[in-house]
């Protein structure tokens, strides 16, 4: 499932708040705008078909007078239209005869009844203003008057506007994304901190702010790191005296063994075969100190260098007696960024798991590309059951197989070691059926990243 | 029969390693500080010392130190401490080789082996005089020149110049250093080679921070160059 991030939603809502609050603007201005423009306009048209009339009015004031004449005789222009209607027809100029479908039957008779009227109607799709003024008695007087160049001028203030808007819209994410850059750099600071001090750099911290709404976070992250350091290293120190402490008495039981070992022929049987047990079981317990004391520095980084994984996995597979033909190679490179000792003892620990349960390794596959490497480890044993394959990576556990036979070989913590040094490498590692019958450990690790994104 | 001088303060440890080698054919002799393992160095010098890092007194790393000034014997570190940081730090004091506690009887001979094969000197398969720029190497006088003047090379420094010289330009990996000059048949500490490689550079590189002769090859090893 993936989330919208901080950063996102915060420049979203200032956004959408600049854009609501332009628009609303906007939409309140043109309005405003359009309802003052367009009195103005009627009433100049009102003023104009007044004055017209009172000249129509005049014109036909004489004997036999010509309608037609009179209305051409009006300086209208393109602008106004002039109408005459004097019992129940119609008068215009030439050019103006369309426009009488304008004046629509309600305002003839309101005309006619002796009001004066105004209405805004529309001829073919074009705003027009129609202005009525009763001239005598059956003859009133029309004009119709565009308002085309209006509609223009507000289409005009419309676009400005939502120009406008947009701008404010784009201007109020663009403070968003700043205020919320400013908000959260103390959270990048800790990310890029946080990030650096899981991969093992214990002396990170974060720069004190000036801000002290935000330099309450520093200190406090600084705090925790100071107490997580110092229990690190009381537990480091901690496990080098114990480490000391095993290790000592081991050297002595290792090497008075050997010297038992030596003179095993001179001693009767009863007395060798307990110089056989001392000795098996002092170096099984060897292999547990150690392999614990390797196991408790899970806090430890894994020291990469450039590696020949593929000289290693040969060298490795060679030391456990495997059949150099049984290693298979392919991909692209040689050289991996990888901690060349934790990379052979996950090998050889897992060579050592398929001997002990699956009668010995049958193959190692090894791909390495520069983004990372592929390792497969085959065996043909009775493989490992599906609810067993993640349990087999837990300390001291071990096969049922294992268990059926005294479990008397090995220390139940190889495997845990590999688990621990792929995740040293944050890599994976699981385990499926072998084609044909048996195991396939597989382990992936990547090649390393460099930064950490924040 | 090869003198061995074990350095360690635990009596244990102490005694059981001095039977366990005395086994192994060594004429092995004890003491559990520095300043007394120093003072019979002088007297009767051993052929090989075992020095543990952790003792009372003078530690481990001056030990260490005041042998390298008494002469060049071969020194194997034996330690309980396996941080990188301590197994850096004594090779850096000149140590030739470091063993872990615990180590098994047959693994510590066979390093010791190893390193007295190569304290005798590697003569056999080279001895030719060759020069690399202003490095002279006479394998049969085991000697160095730089320029006119005669460096002064531990056994292992000068075994390590010999196998890079043996190959005339091509790489060495540090598992095969590792092979040929501390006698490692699997993996090994590749840390051996890097501070083995860094004191050679001290010695025979005019400018040891940009090396001419004694080039790291990156991800592969190590080569010389003339």
């Amino acid at each position: 499932m993936s989330r919208v991030g901080l950063r996102t939603r915060v420049t979203a809502v200032f956004a959408l708040g600049a854009l609501a609050l332009s628009v609303a603007l906007a939409g309140a201005t043109y309005e405003l705008v359009r309802t003052s423009l367009l009195q103005e306009r009627e009433r100049a048209a009102v003023r104009a078909a007044t004055l017209d009339g009172a000249l129509v009015r005049q014109g036909l004031s004489g004997d036999e007078p010509d309608i037609s004449l009179v209305l051409r005789n009006l300086e209208a222009g393109d602008t106004r239209r002039p109408l005459v209607r004097s019992n129940g027809e119609w008068f215009s100029r030439t050019a103006d005869a369309g426009f009488t479908e304008t004046v629509g039957p309600q305002m003839q008779r309101l005309v006619e009844a002796g009001t004066p009227a105004v209405q805004r109607v529309r001829l073919r799709d074009d705003p027009v203003l129609v202005v009525g003024v009763p001239l005598l008695d059956g003859v009133s007087y029309y004009e119709v008057t565009s308002l085309l160049e209006l509609r223009r001028t507000l289409a005009v203030l419309a676009t400005v506007l939502g120009l406008v808007a947009l701008a404010t819209t784009l201007a109020g994410a663009a403070v968003g994304s700043w205020v919320s850059r400013i908000v959260l750099r103390p959270l990048g600071d800790v990310a890029r901190a946080a990030g650096a001090i899981a991969s093992g750099d214990l002396s990170a911290r974060v720069a004190r702010d000036s801000d002290p709404d935000l330099d309450t976070l520093a200190v406090a992250f600084n705090a925790m790191v100071d107490e997580v350091s110092a229990r690190s290293e009381a537990d480091r120190r901690f496990a080098a005296d114990v480490s000391h402490e095993l290790r000592s008495p081991l050297q002595t039981l290792s090497a008075a063994t050997s010297v038992l070992d030596r003179r095993r022929g001179e001693l009767d049987g009863r007395t060798g075969a307990a110089v056989e047990l001392i000795r098996a079981e002092v170096s099984r317990f060897e292999h547990l100190v150690t392999d614990l004391l390797e196991l408790a520095k899970t806090d430890r980084p894994a020291e990469r260098r450039p590696t020949d994984v593929v000289a290693l996995t040969r060298s490795a597979a060679a030391s456990r007696g495997l059949d150099p033909g049984a290693v298979e190679v392919s991909g692209t490179t040689d050289l991996v960024e990888l901690d060349p000792r934790r990379f052979e003892q996950l090998l050889v620990n897992l060579l050592d798991n398929a001997a002990k349960h699956g009668g010995g390794a049958v193959r190692v596959g090894l791909d390495v590309r520069p983004d990372g490497l592929v390792l497969e480890v085959d065996d043909e044993g009775p493989g490992v059951p599906a609810d067993e394959r993640e349990l087999v990576f837990d300390r001291f556990a071990r096969g049922r197989a294992a268990s059926a036979r005294g479990g008397s070989e090995g220390t139940g913590l190889g495997l845990a070691l590999v688990a621990q040094h792929v995740q040293a490498h944050r890599g994976t590692v699981d385990i499926a059926d072998r084609p044909g019958g048996g195991a396939r450990f597989r382990v992936t690790l990547p090649a390393p990243r460099l930064a950490v994104s924040a | 029969m090869p003198r061995l001088l074990i350095v360690e303060d635990d009596d244990r440890i102490r005694l059981s390693l001095k039977l366990a080698l005395e086994d192994e054919g060594y004429v092995v002799k004890d003491v559990p500080t520095a300043e007394e393992g120093l003072a019979e160095q002088r007297t009767s010098p051993a052929d090989v010392v075992l020095v543990d890092l952790m003792l009372p007194g003078m530690d481990g790393f001056d030990c260490i130190r005041s042998l390298r000034r008494l002469g060049d014997v071969p020194v194997v570190v034996v330690s309980a401490r396996d941080d990188t940081h301590d197994v850096v730090a004594a090779l850096e004091a000149g140590a030739d080789d470091y063993v872990v506690k615990p180590v098994a009887v047959k693994e510590l001979s066979a390093r010791l082996r190893a390193l007295r094969r190569r304290a005798s000197g590697s003569g056999e398969d080279a001895p030719k005089v060759r020069r690399f720029g202003e490095i002279e190497l006479r394998p049969e006088a085991g000697e160095v020149l730089l320029g006119d003047e005669q460096v002064h090379l531990t056994r292992t420094e000068f075994r390590l110049l010999c196998e890079l010289a043996d190959q005339s330009g091509r790489v060495l990996s540090r598992q095969q250093l590792l092979d040929r000059v501390w006698g490692y048949d699997v993996y090994g500490d590749e840390r051996l080679v890097d501070v083995h490689v860094g004191r050679l550079r001290r010695k025979v590189e005019r400018d040891p921070a940009n090396p001419q002769h004694v080039l790291t090859v990156r991800g592969l090893g190590y080569k010389l160059a003339p």
